[in-house]
């Protein structure tokens, strides 16, 4: 744990190295840059309840893509499982008419419903014909683009918009918002707090692992590995779905197109980063939605534009996951030497 | 008879760029390395060729240029993935995003533009007009006229083909893939003939990428390769990195994005834009049906 968390600053702190080197180099003065970065993003209390919002999405597609990743799908379908989850909630919004506090859940409801239907349809692919997930749901990505672009362009239409949008949701179903504290991240808490029950206290959380581990091993040991890929895609595909459903009931209220943005791509990617650990991605997450929500606040105030935190969360990722294992061999080595010495004292 | 050759055409400009991409694929395929960077390869490459057509005047200088851009973003999969040995699938998706990133942030910081760049100073890639055949009705008008890098793609798929097949180079490259450690031991190190693939596949996704900006359209416009290098990946797979294989997978999946604009008439765009994704999943779907068979 402790090593993770040397090595996950040891990273950070490289590429942001980097980052600067890539400012100097086109002649931006990197300390003011990364000032007005952290400024707009960790220091004051609407900086830091935007980053909390902002992470939201980021940490929930995370999860899907650690839990997944770990436990042995690869599901990269995530963008599109996010928007299917966000289409539904639409729907849900847009035709039904409840009190609120039925609203809300019924939408997160749905739209956990959407992401896991999307990822239900990889699902089978793989079962009934042994297609393989890897694909499969990169091109379900890419469909799912597409007909949600459909949808918010002809049968769920704004009359009133120039562009392709819905209309707005029913207000009641939108989420609470006290001061600047948006409770999407509520939702969150209690779904990271759900996940991280059934992944590392339940039976099946445990038989997930061990599946993504040594699946030989875990087959031997009577697991049902069939049942569990089904299982653990449906999850994946509910909690980006989720993500999705959370993104237009905290923001716009409507599905407009680009909805998604990047979100699941960089979901991955943190997942990537905490090498699917629960809490890595986490942890992560914030990291990631912080230099995200900053980007616009260095775009203001410097001249670096706000698309150089996409080059810099690349450069992140690259730098942490390789130096992973080369600062893992430094520490071992530092360790053996003290003990070395110790010894011979 | 119309329809019929619009429809070989827009097979022909579809297929092109997913079998370039596809050839690369099929090299580092070979020699055992899990590539899905073809998608960011392919990003740099079109980025480039537009930034060097622009700034020189000349769609060769693109095309080197996109050679150049692509053979970036190989240099970093090698360094990270041959040299470091990071996990290759975490490099690529790492890469493929490290491009979008690139290519947009170079975008807005060398052109000064959002979304897309496209202007009158880039020159796009000729066509090339064979005499005498180009005098034949109907199929002169489908070989002749073609875009430069249509008759290049044809020629890689057969220098391709001899080379992992004919050549010492070839052998090794397939020894890489399948037994890397006979191959080190054998006096051959089977790193060297890894970042041999990778820049290959640099080169051809570099050339895919020149056709996406400055032959299909003449512009560069953020995340244009639009998942194109996903779809040659899964060509490499669907014939195990057979060339001539790739070769005809991609026109299939030319034809479907062809026949998406034919169908354009009759639907919503974004159904049509769908077919070649629909299209793969079909052809994943007879892959899996015959290895079935194969297996029993």
């Amino acid at each position: 744990m402790q090593r993770k968390i040397i090595s996950g600053f040891v990273g950070i702190l490289i590429a942001l190295l980097i980052g600067a080197f890539i400012m100097l180099f086109q002649g931006y003065d990197p300390i003011e840059t990364y000032g007005a970065l952290f400024n707009y993003s960790l220091f004051g209390l609407y900086p830091l309840a935007t980053t909390l919002r902002n992470s939201v999405p980021l940490i929930l597609t995370g999860l899907s893509a650690s839990v997944a990743f770990a436990s042995g799908p690869v599901n990269l379908g995530q963008p599109g499982q996010l928007l299917m989850g966000a289409l539904f909630a639409t729907v849900g919004g847009l035709y039904l008419d409840l009190p609120a506090f039925l609203l809300i859940p019924v939408l997160l409801l749905l739209s956990m419903l959407g992401g896991a239907l999307w990822s239900g349809v990889a699902a089978m692919l793989r079962k009934w014909f042994n297609m393989d997930e890897f694909i499969t749901t990169l091109m379900l990505n890419m469909i799912a683009d597409f007909f949600t672009y459909w949808a918010i362009s002809y049968p769920i239409f704004d009359q009133t918009a120039y562009s392709p949008m819905t209309p707005q949701i029913n207000q009641k179903g939108w989420l609470p918002i006290w001061g600047e504290f948006n409770s999407n991240v509520i939702v969150m808490v209690l779904a990271f707090i759900a996940i991280y029950f059934v992944f590392n206290r339940l039976t099946a959380g445990y038989e997930w692992r061990i599946t993504g581990q040594n699946s030989l091993f875990a087959r031997l040991g009577g697991i049902k590995i069939d049942k569990n890929y089904v299982t653990v895609m449906l999850v994946t595909g509910a909690l980006a779905g989720l993500a999705g459903g959370l993104v237009l009931m905290a923001g716009p209220h409507r599905f407009l197109k680009g909805l998604g943005a990047n979100y699941a791509w960089d979901g991955v990617m943190i997942a990537v980063v905490a090498n699917n650990g629960l809490f890595g991605t986490l942890l992560y997450g914030l990291f990631f939605s912080a230099i995200q929500t900053g980007s616009l606040g260095m775009e203001l105030i410097t001249a670096v534009p706000k698309e150089f935190i996409q080059v810099l969360q690349a450069v992140t990722v690259l730098v942490i996951v390789a130096g992973r294992g080369y600062l893992d061999i430094f520490l071992d080595k530092t360790i053996a030497k003290r003990k070395a010495r110790e010894r011979s004292a | 008879m119309n329809i019929f050759t619009g429809l070989i055409k827009g097979m022909i400009s579809g297929a092109t760029p997913i079998l370039l991409a596809a050839l690369g694929g099929a090299f580092t395929f070979y020699a055992g390395i899990f590539n899905i960077a073809m998608e960011g390869m392919m990003l740099g490459g079109a980025f480039f060729a537009v930034l060097g057509s622009y700034y020189f005047n000349s769609w060769l200088m693109g095309i080197l240029c996109a050679i150049l851009g692509s053979l970036l973003m190989a240099g970093i999969f090698i360094f990270f993935a041959v040299t470091l040995k990071t996990d290759e699938f975490v490099t690529g998706i790492a890469l493929n995003l490290f491009a979008l990133g690139a290519t947009t942030y170079m975008l807005r910081q060398i052109f000064n533009v959002k979304g897309a760049f496209s202007s009158p100073d880039i020159v796009p890639i000729p066509r090339l007009q064979i005499p005498l055949i180009n005098k034949i009705p109907v199929l002169g008008e489908i070989i002749s006229g073609q875009n430069i890098l249509v008759y290049v793609t044809i020629l890689a798929v057969l220098i391709s083909a001899f080379f992992i097949f004919k050549t010492r180079f070839g052998l090794r490259l397939r020894a890489a893939g399948y037994n890397a450690p006979s191959l080190d031991s054998s006096g051959v190190p089977s790193a060297k003939i890894r970042i041999w693939s990778l820049i290959i596949c640099g080169i051809l996704c570099g050339l895919a990428g020149a056709f996406l900006s400055l032959g299909y359209v003449t512009l560069f416009s953020e995340n244009m390769s639009a998942g194109r290098g996903w779809i040659s990946l899964a060509a490499v797979i669907l014939v195990n990195g057979n060339p001539w294989g790739i070769a005809l997978i991609s026109l299939i999946f030319g034809f479907t994005d062809g026949l998406g604009l034919l169908l354009q008439q009759y639907m919503p765009s974004q159904f049509t834009s769908m077919v070649p994704y629909v299209a793969t999943l079909v052809a994943l779907y007879f892959y899996s049906i015959q290895e079935r068979k194969r297996k029993a």
